[in-house]
């Protein structure tokens, strides 16, 4: 009799470790799918370095351009230069000062019911280019989002919860978008009946619009490269 | 009593396995969602990768501009060069200048309103200037250098505007079909059109005639001049 009950208690703990095996075996290997943790940690790392150095060249560009300007004396050259300033300040390559609106957009702070589609009413790329295109339309002379200067080759894309610009500047919200123009047409022009703001509120995403008598708007920082585009005169 | 040891010592051997599987299995358990995600990699993949196309830009500017200014110091007529060719280069990326170059002509086109399809509604059949500004922004994500639509250079301040049944660029009203002409490599921005779950895919589901081709010269006007 009391050999038997060693026999259950042997059997049980048989059973349970078969059990903690097989679930053992099963974490194993889907942590194996899972990609290890070091290569996310060490892309950081190398996205930061590369931030880095990115930076120090931007820098050095700018530096470059200055001394460039500054190298040219006489006055042949002066009258190049003068048509490089002017068409410098066309690239959005200068800063630009002056009354304007400051628009800031945020994601929206609506509580969602249940089965409600989380997507609808986060920020897309799409939201911001519509705000962009109605200032530009408004007649917007310079346009920021986010400290980036909107040029001609500016896209903006969705990546996760933030936003590319100027391929490679990271932004995430909220953003603010600064225009300078008149600031009377560009707020009216967004706040139309059925505009933009009404397009966005419906979301539930949050639109601010400021008229302010003097923001700044700065230059854009990125190199100008042509690899495929020739100008043809 | 022998066999009553022999038991013991059985049964403790089997305890002691089991603890340490135990230990074991809870520090795997609690490793592992603090995995960075799949996606997070991926994004962090991606920004990686522009970040360095960027750098290498960058690099090509400042030995764009080095030589400049090793030019201006040899002498007047040199200066006169550099600083030329450095204003084209300003110029173009303003569209101040007409340029030619390979990339990809995409035509849009309202759809035929006599197929009797009656499962689009007839808003969405017309061309909105939305889809204009996506194709716009998935072409300068590709990397264009140049673009125009129905011969309306594509500049800092240009915009792309419902006005009615029109679309206003440049403040010139634009009609169907809209031909859109960009410059860059060609492969590369006929593919960011047509990847699968792309804009290509999204117009034609919406009943709009889509033609996107390759060209080896293209030429688009300058901002301002037909």
């Amino acid at each position: 009799m009391k050999m038997r009950s060693y026999y259950w208690i042997l059997l049980m703990f048989g059973v349970v470790m078969g059990f903690m095996l097989a679930i053992q075996f099963r974490i194993t290997r889907d942590m194996q799918s899972t990609p290890n943790l070091d290569r996310p940690i060490a892309l950081t790392q190398e996205l930061d370095e590369a931030r880095n150095s990115r930076d120090q060249l931007q820098a050095k560009v700018d530096e470059l351009r200055n001394q460039l300007d500054s190298a040219v004396t006489g006055p042949e050259l002066s009258r190049l230069k003068k048509e490089l300033e002017e068409a410098r300040q066309e690239a959005g390559m200068k800063e630009v000062q002056g009354a304007g609106v400051e628009v800031t957009l945020n994601d929206s702070n609506k509580v969602l019911l249940p089965g409600e589609n989380p997507n609808f009413y986060v920020l897309h790329d799409g939201d911001v280019l519509r705000v962009l295109n109605e200032l530009k339309a408004a007649g917007a002379k310079a346009i920021s989002l986010n400290g980036q200067r909107i040029i001609s080759t500016t896209e903006v894309r969705c990546i996760g919860p933030t936003i590319l610009v100027n391929k490679n500047q990271r932004i995430s919200p909220p953003f603010i978008i600064s225009a300078v123009g008149d600031p009377e047409t560009l707020s009216s022009s967004l706040k139309m009946k059925n505009g933009v703001i009404d397009y966005l509120q419906f979301w539930g995403i949050q639109v601010d619009v400021k008229k302010i008598d003097k923001l700044t708007v700065p230059a854009y920082a990125g190199g100008l490269v042509f690899d495929y585009a020739k100008p043809k005169i | 009593m022998p066999q009553k040891i022999s038991m013991y010592v059985s049964i403790m051997l089997v305890a002691a396995v089991l603890g340490l599987m135990l230990s074991l299995q809870f520090r795997a358990v609690n490793r592992a969602p603090n995995g960075i995600s799949i996606d997070r990699a991926q994004e962090l993949t991606v920004e990686l990768k522009q970040i360095n196309k960027e750098k290498e830009y960058l690099s090509k500017e400042i030995s764009d501009l080095t030589l400049k200014l090793d030019q201006i110091k040899q002498g007047q007529t040199e200066a006169i060069s550099a600083l030329q060719s450095e204003l084209n280069k300003v110029r173009m990326n303003a569209g101040l200048v007409t340029v030619s170059g390979p990339g990809i002509e995409l035509v849009l086109d309202k759809p035929d309103t006599n197929t009797g399809d009656t499962q689009i509604p007839f808003e969405l059949m017309i061309i909105q200037d939305e889809y204009l500004l996506s194709a716009l922004n998935e072409l300068w994500g590709a990397g264009a250098e140049a673009i125009s639509i129905n011969g309306q250079r594509i500049i800092a301040t240009t915009e792309v505007r419902q006005a009615g049944s029109f679309i206003n660029i440049n403040l010139n009203r634009v009609v169907p079909p809209y031909q859109i002409l960009a410059i860059g490599n060609p492969q590369k921005l006929m593919d960011t059109l047509e990847i699968t779950g792309g804009l290509q895919e999204y117009w034609r589901d919406l009943g709009i005639k889509v033609s996107i081709e390759k060209h080896d010269d293209l030429t688009l006007p300058a901002y301002g001049k037909k």
